[in-house]
């Protein structure tokens, strides 16, 4: 299981860095004689509403949509794992500030907030990505609270503290190794949630401009022709379901946490 | 009364964990069953029970209370015997009880269900039980929970539920090792009084052997999954006959405030599945000659069974 | 006697409720001190106070001179880190990381501390097994492939790897068999006898810590209610509830000078708020100890803190059934 995720993860890997040269067509190019076409050899995924090549799209999609999950990720565990261990860290102020913060945020509703973000920072893709990210802080922060919790209470975590060891070494080899697989679960879990995110505010204009491709801006344009094409949603779909599954069978194994500790 | 006749107990249907175990309890007398973790004595009560771990069978013998045979009873069956004819109390009391209800309720449920006591004697009947247990202000303790009582308590609550039937057998397993050492006293004085008012025979199961000794007419001292002594407790320890009980001895509690060198049994017992075919003392024993390589049998010599070789020709010291 | 470790006067509290109440007791270089009481007599309290795991509200602790209850911050972990004191947990399965290897474990005192080379870690981690009955092989296990008895050793090697000069030891051997129990008692023992470390041993086993030990202190609801030479304690008690643990130690002999039956009270007993905490007990309770006894020496060396400590013995002679009618 373990390396056929990352066998997967690794393909995906590779389309991100070099999807738009293995393109057969150009994934902006539109053909109205060929709209909503079934798969052909020629378009191995069928075309969509404007009779784009939806496998090229998709090959030209992954750079962005990775790049765009990974980056709102980053900034969630920024903004979540560090002041979730400070929390349980750096006394009772900090956490009564922490937690009160965390509760603001997580009464945001999601696609205000992302146009709110952009209408400060200016309309980009890195600009969205924060704003998303930002909103997943709150679930690193609770999950690494939660899984931290029970250790600074943790009667080898008090034997540390008799030994004078300091805070960031306590944190480092009694606690890191125990947190990490839980916050490598969420952030796989994430990560699937990113992918979806992007496409919903692409919808609005927000984050990635329409002509370009990402896989959940396939998935969205697919799902206003159900009728024509009730199979198309399918394809960019397994795709996102298939990178989900593999990074989460990778947080779950075993193998992993050890490479990880 | 309670007669177990070469019990065998085998783990995942080939490994022996219990081999060959004999032994009776008589109506008002107290066995007690004493050894390290791992050397038979709570399977084999759990076996006289009913209650062996998954995995766990027995695989040659019988274990009867009085015309009854255990091992052939169905779950109907054993449903009629347990809390009727035997009962039982185990190291952790709070575990063994409802923490949502009162300890005085879960009393009263058993008196109805044991002695068939209609709903409004229950009550009574449950106090005055609480009070022959050796707890002051039982109508108060009747209506606490659990959590609010402690451990001592607890067990003496477990207790009275498991005579609420008016059981032949009491098992206790380690019933006492958590306790406090005065606790542990008073429980071990209540189960001698239980013993000597109710005519409640006793198979009590500890690692400890002193703990045994205060209660126990007569000890089976066990060993990596047999017995390699039994005999009555005054004898056993003032006169031990195999090397294995006299090194118990040596490392007991002898209730002395001696200034001393204190023993160790050097070595570890054999794991299971790695169990000689001779003596398995042997590797630890301080009397080991080539003979303890063969099968040993039980023998009988002052009144006791021992398995040893050499039990007729040690000179060994007892406490 | 100059003593290595003073506590005068502590008190500690949780949440308002006092554990410890006023206590003072002193460990001298080189002796074993045990520490004997019920659930709740604040035994552990004790010793995590002194360790600095207990919220001292009264009184001082000193180790050779230097007060240890006002270090804060850089300034106790620096004192932690000279490895002087070292605390033993009771649960050695709760206070081993399951992630770390026995070897991260013993050597994590060394690698707080710093300045040594992992090869020196290495050598004294190997050296401290060796101490105390281990094969060093153990060093790459974890704590949940190793035996209960070997984990035992293995939080003590933790602890001697640093080199303490006061071991604190809370219930070592309460969940060992017989065998095991001795074994770990007489590695303390050892210690004591070979680099002079004194020991303090929280511990239910009365005959194997008289074995090893030089004195004893029996607490009781939060106060010390007995100290002195063990031997001088155990075989002729001063408090009534130093005489009931006795009297209550399991023997294989069954020989008991005084039944502890005699010993115990009714718990009908009165109580009184700043009486003496052992009143509602006590068989020997009178209306003298609705106020609480001081404690106050006896003997030179001992010390003993009830109202009747010189007369209770006499009313023993009376029988248990006299004993119980005694006004309250």
């Amino acid at each position: 299981m373990r390396r056929l995720a990352l066998a997967a993860l690794a393909v995906v890997a590779l389309l991100a860095v070099a999807g738009g040269l293995l393109a057969p067509h150009d994934p902006l190019a539109q053909d109205p004689d060929l709209a909503l076409h079934a798969p052909t050899w020629a378009h191995p995924f069928g075309t969509d509403y404007l009779g784009r090549d939806v496998f090229s799209r998709l090959l030209a999609g992954t750079g962005t949509t990775v790049a765009a999950a990974v980056e709102s990720v980053g900034v969630g565990l920024l903004l979540g794992v560090v002041p979730g261990l400070a929390s349980l860290w750096l006394g009772r102020g900090v956490e009564w500030v922490l937690l009160r913060a965390v509760d603001a945020l997580m009464t945001l509703p999601f696609i205000v907030f992302a146009v709110a973000v952009t209408g400060i920072l200016g309309n980009g893709l890195t600009q969205a990505m924060i704003a998303i990210g930002m909103l997943f802080a709150p679930l690193f922060f609770r999950v690494t609270r939660a899984a931290g919790l029970a250790l600074t209470r943790a009667q080898y975590v008090e034997a540390a503290e008799l030994f004078g060891a300091s805070r960031s070494r306590i944190l480092r080899t009694h606690v890191w190794g125990k947190v990490l697989p839980t916050v490598a679960v969420t952030a796989a879990q994430a990560t699937g949630g990113a992918l979806l995110a992007v496409s919903s505010l692409s919808f609005l204009g927000i984050g990635v401009q329409p002509p370009a491709p990402t896989w959940g801006g396939v998935l969205a344009s697919d799902l206003g022709f159900l009728a024509q094409q009730p199979w198309a949603p399918v394809i960019p779909a397994a795709l996102i379901a298939l990178t989900v599954a593999a990074l989460n069978t990778l947080a779950d194994d075993r193998g992993t946490l050890r490479v990880a500790r | 009364m309670l007669r177990v006749e070469d019990l065998h107990l085998t783990v995942g249907g080939d490994l022996e964990a219990v081999r060959q175990v004999s032994l009776t309890v008589g109506r008002g007398e107290s066995l007690g069953l004493v050894g390290e973790s791992g050397s038979g004595k709570t399977l084999t009560c759990r076996a006289v029970l009913g209650v062996l771990p998954p995995g766990v069978a027995v695989s040659r013998g019988r274990i009867a209370l009085g015309d009854t045979d255990l091992t052939a009873l169905d779950r109907r069956g054993w449903d009629r015997v347990r809390g009727n004819r035997i009962a039982a109390v185990f190291q952790d009391p709070a575990s063994y009880l409802n923490p949502s209800l009162t300890v005085g309720r879960q009393l009263a449920e058993q008196l109805r269900l044991k002695r068939g006591l209609p709903r409004g004697e229950t009550r009574a009947a449950a106090v005055a039980l609480l009070e022959a247990m050796g707890i002051r202000r039982a109508p108060a303790v009747f209506d606490q929970y659990p959590h609010e009582l402690s451990g001592g308590m607890l067990q003496r609550t477990l207790i009275a539920i498991a005579v609420a039937g008016r059981p032949d057998l009491l098992v206790a397993d380690e019933a006492t090792t958590a306790l406090d050492p005065a606790v542990q006293a008073e429980v071990l004085d209540l189960l001698r009084q239980l013993r000597e008012e109710r005519g409640l025979a006793l198979l009590l199961v500890s690692h400890d052997l002193a703990v045994v000794a205060e209660v126990c007419d007569r000890v089976a001292v066990f060993y990596a999954g047999e017995i390699v002594e039994h005999g009555p407790t005054d004898e056993v320890i003032a006169n031990p006959r195999h090397p294995y009980t006299e090194a118990l001895l040596r490392v007991a509690s002898l209730g002395d405030w001696r200034r001393r060198d204190l023993e160790v049994i050097p070595g570890r017992p054999p794991e299971l599945g790695a169990f000689s075919t001779g003596c398995r003392f042997a590797e630890r024993c301080a009397h080991f000659t080539e003979r303890c390589g063969t099968p040993v049998p039980l023998s009988t010599v002052d009144g006791r069974t021992v398995r040893c070789h050499r039990a007729a020709e040690l000179a060994l010291v007892g406490a | 006697m100059n003593a290595l470790l003073d506590i005068q006067d502590l008190t500690v509290e949780y949440d308002r409720h006092r554990v410890l109440d006023g206590v003072s007791l002193a460990v001298r270089a080189g002796e074993i001190l045990g520490i004997i009481g019920e659930t709740g007599s604040g035994k552990t309290t004790l010793a995590r106070a002194v360790a600095g795991l207990a919220p001292v509200r009264g009184g001082r602790i000193a180790f050779d001179g230097a007060e240890l209850t006002a270090l804060r911050g850089r300034a106790l972990r620096a004192w932690r880190r000279t490895g002087a004191l070292q605390y033993i947990f009771q649960d050695p399965l709760r206070a081993l990381d399951p992630q770390h290897t026995v070897a991260a474990a013993v050597g994590e005192g060394l690698a707080v501390a710093g300045g040594r080379r992992p090869g020196e870690i290495a050598e004294q981690v190997a050296a401290a097994l060796t101490r105390v009955g281990l094969d060093p092989a153990l060093a790459s296990r974890r704590p949940g492939e190793i035996s209960g008895g070997q984990r035992q050793r293995v939080l003590l090697a933790r602890a001697l790897a640093v080199g303490p000069r006061l071991l604190l030891c809370d219930e070592p051997v309460s969940a060992l068999d017989a065998s095991n129990r001795n074994h770990v008692l007489r590695l303390l023992a050892g210690l004591r006898n070979t680099a002079g470390v004194s020991v303090v041993v929280i511990t239910h086993d009365l005959s194997s810590l008289a074995g090893i030990a030089d004195r004893v202190a029996v607490l009781y609801g939060g106060r010390l209610v007995e100290h002195g030479p063990i031997q001088d304690v155990l075989t002729a008690p001063r408090h009534p509830y130093t005489a009931l643990l006795a009297a209550s130690s399991p023997s294989v002999r069954r020989e008991h000078p005084v039944p502890a039956a005699r010993l115990r009270g009714t718990g009908d007993g009165m109580t009184h708020p700043g009486g003496c905490v052992y009143a509602v007990r006590c068989p020997f309770a009178t209306a003298e100890c609705a106020t609480a006894p001081e404690l106050s020496s006896v003997d030179g060396d001992r010390a003993v803190a009830c109202h009747h400590a010189g007369t209770w013995r006499a009313r023993l002679g009376a029988g248990a059934g006299d004993l119980a009618e005694v006004p309250a």
